[in-house]
């Protein structure tokens, strides 16, 4: 009997940076002709074996054998060279030359060969074509600073389909797509790999998608594979979950209780209530009140902005008892207590060559007016970190060491214990697995508890519908369409009045 | 239903002792380890140079170096808090010679040495604010803002006195730089040491040094975060200005003459000082020890050669050499993703 022909096999791949070993012999074998899902919680290593896929680190022990050649050898390399092709989470964009140039340019082999901007222009056009014809046509000569993330995110999935590489890795494409984009983009995968010998690893926490689009799946658990090629209708959500080690976490597939009334309001330390008023929208915000934006990301960053102190020009203005009280920069937004933790750790949230420390007690530092760093805080700091079960943080250690998630817990970490007046939230569990998930929900509960105002976008619809008590939907020009209370609350309505994909 | 999300105890967490933490000595030379390696090296310098030359190590050679260092040092840990900031700043040298210029020439038209030398300090003060506000509010890029400064301030340095050199006046004034303000300790070892203590701690314990860092690591998110970015970064910059004008008085208390180039070496050196000294160009890392550390082996190596007789115009490529083999070590140690 042959064995199958894979298109990649990695096998034992084990890979550590310093002290902490992410891989310990991970086995993943893609095969021609199938998308393939790959998942796992955060710091199960998925976003470590793509790079090492891609050859952007290079791994410890194991063999990765990419279309029959040994990627250790050079022939290998050459191999892999233009064959491969990456969306990765952070958008890997030239934010100053145009997008017909972004798309084209990976593709001249050559550095001294011509560059025709016709012909890169005819392909780019092409290439976004597959996704959308009309954000072709109208895109194609910008320049890629001036693109919003979503329409970026269009960007980089075409020129990674468009570049006729055998294997596609798609690190959560789908995180920034609308519902007829993601539907386009799911149509293109499919015919891809059905009329040519190609593959696209899929990663995705959204298991209704992974459903929709993936054949087999791995599944990481703690650098080893629970599930090597398994096809996903065999598996159950919960059996799913299970395998990426969150058992705990299987329940949170059911809807979540509301907190008690009684409970909720004794906690509640009264900073008086919120009026937010925008266009053709007035919203009145109690202490503890959770309101849920969905759509975007246009009208809920503008209203972000306005709170946060961001905005050059609000179109949104927050008061109390009749007085404007919208601060003028993010200084003063969060020496007024108003916090604010974006999705978007490496740009927005952490500071990376500032120790574990700073970063969790950052904003303490400026509500409090704090001068010295205080002796006091490794003791702070460490017991934020065991509040939210960060075990594996040592204090004066980069961020870095710490998966994408568990940074994102940290984040959350430095207004924990502040009991902020109002929290923004921006996507805060963005790219995070669903025990991180499960557990943000309870952090973000109970700072409504104690009483914060929280504001809180969100693209998975399933969240606002589960916690939020009221929620803004905007279209994706960024006009609000609605609010809706809890109790209108379902995918159908939010899908409708945002025009995004659940 | 019962929440239990909401019970005090999960929110403030059991007191559960706190994960095992590094002790202090381990975290001190894990924290300075590249500041370790470069005074390794500078006592390996002084090694090969007293094995060559028998009298290097004496203490009238070693006295030398701390005296021809001090005003290096001091440029150096200006110039450090504009790099962690991930700025830079090229008009320190021109703060320099224009401070130098400045503080003699109201000496010789009368002023006394505590005005003047409050005179010169303005310089950099000015200097400081310029760059600081270009930086922050006109947000144009570090080195075009200070490369203006750096030529504005190099040619008012030759105006100020057509490009004559200005002998101090006043005898005394030597004792700035010599003198003891506490007994037994020469006062520019005791500036240099009072200025090593007071940034290192400011740059480990107090928020705004901390704040350095966050903004040079990622102005972007420190800014949303909350941090007062502008103000952090003119502050960096009047604290470069400062330190470069209080360099030249120290320097020209020594010298007693005040020369329009006595400063054109001294911007690349500081620079190179801070680079030897651990700190990365594009912000977010940098200690005061390695700085300091690092003006003192430049300053080392240009006395070495001297002693050892080569040639002077040698001086610049050991330096080079050097710095390639600080930043390549650094590189290597940061280790290999």
């Amino acid at each position: 009997m042959q064995a199958p022909m894979f298109l990649l096999e990695a096998r034992s791949i084990v890979k550590s940076f310093g002290p902490t070993r992410v891989l310990r012999g991970v086995n993943f074998l893609v095969a021609p002709g199938e998308v393939h899902a790959l998942l796992g919680g955060n710091g199960a290593g998925k976003s470590t074996l793509l790079k090492i896929v891609t050859g952007d680190l290079s791994h410890d022990a194991g063999n990765l054998v990419f279309a029959g050649h040994d990627m250790a050898s050079p022939a290998g390399a050459e191999a892999r060279a233009g064959r491969i092709a990456a969306v990765h989470q952070e958008l890997a964009l030239l934010p100053h030359l145009s997008v017909a140039e972004n798309v084209a340019l990976p593709l001249c082999k050559r550095g001294l060969a011509l560059f025709r901007p016709a012909e890169a222009r005819r392909f780019a056009v092409d290439a976004l074509s597959l996704i959308d014809p009309a954000f072709a046509a109208e895109a194609v000569d910008r320049k890629v600073a001036e693109l919003t993330l979503h329409e970026g995110q269009l960007v980089e999935i075409a020129r990674a389909i468009g570049s006729g590489a055998q294997l596609l890795l798609l690190d959560e494409p789908t995180a920034n797509l609308t519902a007829p984009e993601a539907e386009r983009l799911f149509t293109i995968l499919r015919r891809l790999v059905s009329e040519r010998p190609i593959a696209a690893v899929f990663v995705s926490h959204r298991m209704q998608e992974i459903r929709q689009i993936a054949d087999v799946c791995t599944i990481l658990r703690d650098g080893i594979t629970s599930a090597d090629r398994v096809p996903v209708h065999d598996l159950t959500d919960v059996e799913i979950i299970e395998r990426m080690g969150q058992q705990s976490a299987a329940s949170a597939l059911g809807p979540m209780p509301h907190p008690s009334p009684s409970t909720a309001v004794l906690l509640r330390r009264s900073f008086g209530t919120f009026h937010l008023s925008g266009p053709a929208t007035e919203i009145e915000l109690p202490p503890g009140r959770i309101l849920g934006l969905a759509g975007g990301p246009t009208g809920p960053s503008r209203l972000i902005d306005a709170l946060i102190g961001e905005a050059k020009k609000p179109i949104w203005k927050l008061c109390r008892n009749g007085q404007s009280v919208a601060p003028p920069n993010p200084h003063a937004a969060a020496a007024s207590g108003i916090g604010y933790v974006s999705g978007d750790r490496v740009n927005k949230g952490i500071i990376a060559a500032l120790p574990i420390i700073d970063n969790v007690m950052a904003a303490r530092r400026i509500v409090e007016r704090r001068i010295w760093v205080g002796w006091g805080e490794p003791a702070e700091a460490d017991r934020l970190l065991d509040t939210l079960n960060i075990t594996n943080g040592r204090l004066w250690a980069l961020p870095a060491t710490m998966s994408g998630g568990t940074q994102q817990k940290l984040l959350i970490a430095r207004w924990l214990a502040l009991k902020p007046q109002l929290l923004v939230l921006e996507e805060p569990t963005r790219g995070v697995d669903i025990g991180t998930k499960r557990e943000i929900y309870t952090l973000i509960r109970t700072m409504a508890g104690l009483g914060s105002a929280i504001v809180w976008w969100s693209t998975e619809h399933a969240e606002l519908i589960s916690l939020c008590e009221l929620v803004i939907a905007f279209d994706v020009q960024g006009e609000p369409t609605g609010a809706l209370a809890a109790a209108e609350l379902s995918d159908e309505r939010l899908a409708a009045a945002t025009g995004m994909a659940a | 239903m019962a929440e239990p999300l909401h019970s005090s105890g999960t929110y403030q967490g059991a007191l559960s002792v706190p994960a095992s933490r590094p002790s202090m000595i381990g975290r001190l030379i894990s924290d300075y380890r590249t500041e370790l390696a470069i005074a390794l090296a500078i006592l390996v310098l002084e090694g090969v140079v007293s094995a060559l030359v028998p009298n290097a190590l004496t203490r009238g050679n070693l006295a030398d170096i701390g005296q021809a260092a001090s005003p290096l040092i001091i440029m150096a840990i200006g110039q450090l808090l504009v790099v962690i900031t991930g700025g830079i700043d090229l008009s320190v040298g021109s703060v320099f010679s224009l401070t130098g210029m400045i503080t003699a020439l109201a000496m010789v038209h009368g002023f006394g040495a505590v005005p003047s030398t409050a005179l010169g300090l303005g310089i950099g003060f000015l200097t400081g604010l310029v760059n600081g506000l270009l930086v922050t509010v006109a947000g144009l890029a570090p080195f075009v803002v200070t490369l203006i400064t750096y030529a504005a301030g190099g040619s008012l340095a030759f105006i100020v006195t057509n490009g004559q050199s200005l002998p101090v006046p006043d005898q005394s004034y030597v004792l700035l730089n010599s003198g003891a303000l506490v007994p037994g300790v020469v006062n520019y070892a005791l500036f240099c040491v009072v200025l090593l203590v007071a940034c290192e701690l400011f740059l480990r314990r107090a928020v705004a040094g901390r704040w350095l860092y966050a903004v040079g690591s990622n102005a972007n998110a420190s800014r949303l975060l909350g941090v007062p970015v502008r103000r952090t970064v003119l502050a960096a910059y009047l604290g470069s200005g400062l330190l470069a004008s209080f360099a030249s008085v120290l320097s020209l208390s020594y010298i007693s003459n005040a020369e329009a180039t006595a400063g054109s070496n001294l911007m690349l050196q500081a620079i190179a000082a801070v680079v030897i000294g651990g700190a990365s160009l594009f912000g977010g890392t940098g200690s005061a020890i390695g700085a300091v550390l690092g003006a003192v082996m430049i300053t080392a190596i240009q006395n070495g050669v001297n002693l050892i007789g080569v040639n002077s115009f040698w001086q610049g490529s050991v330096t080079a050499v050097v710095i390639l083999i600080a930043v390549l070590v650094d590189r290597i140690g940061k280790g290999r993703r």
